[in-house]
């Protein structure tokens, strides 16, 4: 019988139920460092002949079913995955999570739009979230001085970051006395990261916490960053940093086709703004032609939208050296000169560099603009404004 | 919170819950963008700023610029702000066909005047209606502005600085307003048009309003410390 006790705490401190342990979980090892699992064996008799406290009991139970309980899930999903890879004709023992999603979305083609609402085969481990380790011993007494805090995690980790800091202070005045600058090369770079969103930092942390606690972490590790020598403790920092995806090179630049009399063009279906809908196809040597449904610029009476079809061929510098024709239906002439403005701005994109197109998304050039318009609420004038308030 | 989340609003899904790029969820699907989004920089020379800014802004998604913004020099920042205060009811169409009318107007009027003077006389007038706007808005901003504060009782009218911003709003409120005391048969644009000529030449009602209030201001200037004290 293997019993299933949770903790990091045990291996250091509670050496009474660790004599017996075996071996740690290999799941274990990927896992953060506040949930990593412990299997132990049924405790022996030198043990059992000690006095449990009843928490300690009732925790040792707990901890027995669920790990009885991840054990048959376990087991299930292993026979599931065997099944699914006979179905689909594979070899079971290399039959991977990608595999199992893939065969998941061929046998249950699921229309629902949320991704989450989809039918899934997950491994156990992810599907029921780590539990929190047993944070006292039998007799009762915990094993972190920080237990009574109730966050004990999250307080250490505000210790552990107050303490680098520290550490960074002192080496900052020895080194000032010594005569030494900070390496600016070493510098930490914070433009492509992010501090560790709060729901991420919880689930390291395996503890819930308060969004003040959250802004608390938040400030002590900018505090940490904002030392000049911080780049000495990087290790400890960038476990709590997230990078950010780079917005420019997001999306892929078409390549240009070439047409009957050897222009190069670029066609953008789907432009869509409010409800227009449009396709822009724009051509490189031209002579600034501008057709829109069979008409030119004046298919446009005011004068706003002529200028918003002429925003991104200013701004790129290309007015009057290319083509564009567009297809535009439904909505109205602000959503149509919208949804052609973003067709040219994005199939623009080809025949300039890569400066010109980061400036063209600083200019908001590149977003699709996907507002609507908002519907009118029952109980109030509009979709915001209220009723006027009368007493009675 | 209920009812919010009741809102109908889409953003890149179809549900009344979705998430952002980050993995955080919101319920408050509505006509907006997500609170992470930058404001687009439309203005070309505006862009050139320090290389860490540019950095930083390269990971964070942009707004859409708006239709009514443009990189071209007829769309000056006070023009834009005019334009707004002059707007009713959502029909800024309507505003943009009054001002253009009205900058006409006053080209009209600064052309013929040209004409009139001398020719040596007549480089000194300008016609450039927008110039001439963002000089009327300059000379009728005031800056002092009477408020009223109780102390022991009796309400005391007591100078108060105005903020740059809150000037400018005053200044192109009174404009409009004396543009907008006339008769019925005279149009906005042409009321407008030599509003704004007179203010921007130091004359006019919209002056003598802010000279009125400068001098108020400077009769009550013994209560000014009562704006601290």
């Amino acid at each position: 019988m293997a019993l299933r006790v949770l903790g990091l705490n045990l291996i250091k401190n509670n050496i009474n139920l660790l004599q017996n342990a075996c071996r740690i979980n290999a799941t274990s090892t990927t896992q953060a460092p506040y949930c990593n699992q412990v299997t132990v064996h049924a405790a022996p008799a030198a043990v059992q002949k000690q006095k449990v406290s009843k928490a300690m009991k009732a925790y040792l139970e707990r901890a027995r079913e669920n790990d009885e309980f991840m054990k048959t899930q376990d087991l299930d999903f292993q026979i599931g995955k065997r099944h699914l890879a006979n179905m689909m004709g594979a070899d079971p023992e290399t039959f991977t999570q990608q595999d199992i999603d893939d065969a998941i979305s061929y046998l249950f083609p699921s229309g629902l739009f949320d991704k989450r609402a989809r039918p899934a085969m997950k491994s156990p481990d992810e599907v029921f979230p780590a539990r929190k380790a047993a944070e006292f011993d039998e007799t009762g007494r915990p094993f972190h001085s920080m237990f009574y805090t109730g966050k004990p995690n999250f307080f250490q980790l505000l210790h552990d970051i107050v303490e680098e800091t520290n550490k960074l202070y002192d080496l900052e005045e020895r080194m000032l006395r010594r005569g030494n600058k900070p390496d600016e090369n070493q510098k930490i770079e914070m433009a492509g990261f992010q501090m560790l969103p709060k729901d991420q930092l919880e689930v390291k942390l395996v503890e819930t916490i308060a969004d003040i606690e959250y802004s608390n972490f938040v400030s002590s590790m900018e505090r940490l960053i904002a030392s000049p020598f911080s780049y000495k403790s990087k290790n400890f920092i960038e476990r709590y940093l997230k990078p950010l995806i780079d917005q420019s090179k997001q999306l892929e630049v078409p390549k240009p086709k070439i047409d009957e009399q050897g222009r190069q063009y670029i066609t953008t279906y789907e432009c869509l703004r409010k409800t227009a809908r449009a396709d822009v196809t724009v051509r490189m040597p031209g002579t600034g032609k501008i057709n829109i449904n069979g008409k030119d610029i004046s298919y446009f009476d005011v004068e706003q939208c002529r200028e918003q079809l002429l925003f991104p061929l200013q701004f790129s510098g290309l007015l009057g050296k290319v083509d564009v024709e567009a297809n535009v239906a439904g909505g109205g002439s602000s959503g149509q000169s919208g949804a052609i403005r973003w067709g040219i701005a994005m199939s623009l994109r080809s025949f300039v560099d890569q400066e010109m197109i980061e400036s063209m998304r600083l200019a908001g050039l590149l977003t699709r603009d996907y507002r609507r318009r908002e519907r009118k609420k029952f109980g109030q004038e509009g979709a915001r404004r209220k009723y006027t308030w009368k007493k009675r | 919170m209920l009812k919010r989340a009741l809102i109908y609003g889409k953003f890149r899904t179809n549900g009344i819950y979705g998430s952002f790029e980050n993995g955080t969820r919101w319920s408050r699907l509505m006509s907006m963008y997500p609170p992470h989004y930058a404001e687009p920089i439309f203005k070309k020379d505006s862009q050139n700023m320090e290389k860490y800014e540019l950095a930083k802004l390269s990971h964070v998604p942009i707004k859409a610029a708006l239709n009514s913004s443009s990189d071209t020099i007829f769309n000056a920042e006070l023009k834009q702000k005019m334009l707004a205060y002059i707007v009713k009811c959502g029909n800024s169409r309507l505003a943009r066909e009054l001002l253009t009318k009205t900058f006409e107007q006053i080209k009209r009027a600064q052309i013929e005047r040209k004409h009139l003077v001398k020719q040596d006389n007549g480089h000194a007038i300008c016609i450039d209606a927008e110039k001439l706007l963002i000089q009327a808005i300059e000379n009728s901003r005031p800056l002092l502005q009477l408020s009223s504060i109780k102390r022991g009782g009796v309400k005391y009218q007591v100078p108060v600085p105005l903020t740059s911003k809150k000037s400018y709003f005053y200044a192109m409120k009174w404009i409009l307003d004396a543009a907008k005391e006339k008769d019925r048969k005279i149009s906005l644009s042409s009321k407008l048009a030599w509003e704004i000529l007179d203010a921007a030449h130091g004359q006019g009602r919209v002056i003598k309003k802010k000279n009125d209030l400068h001098r108020l201001c400077e009769n009550n200037r013994a209560y000014a410390h009562y704006r601290w004290s």
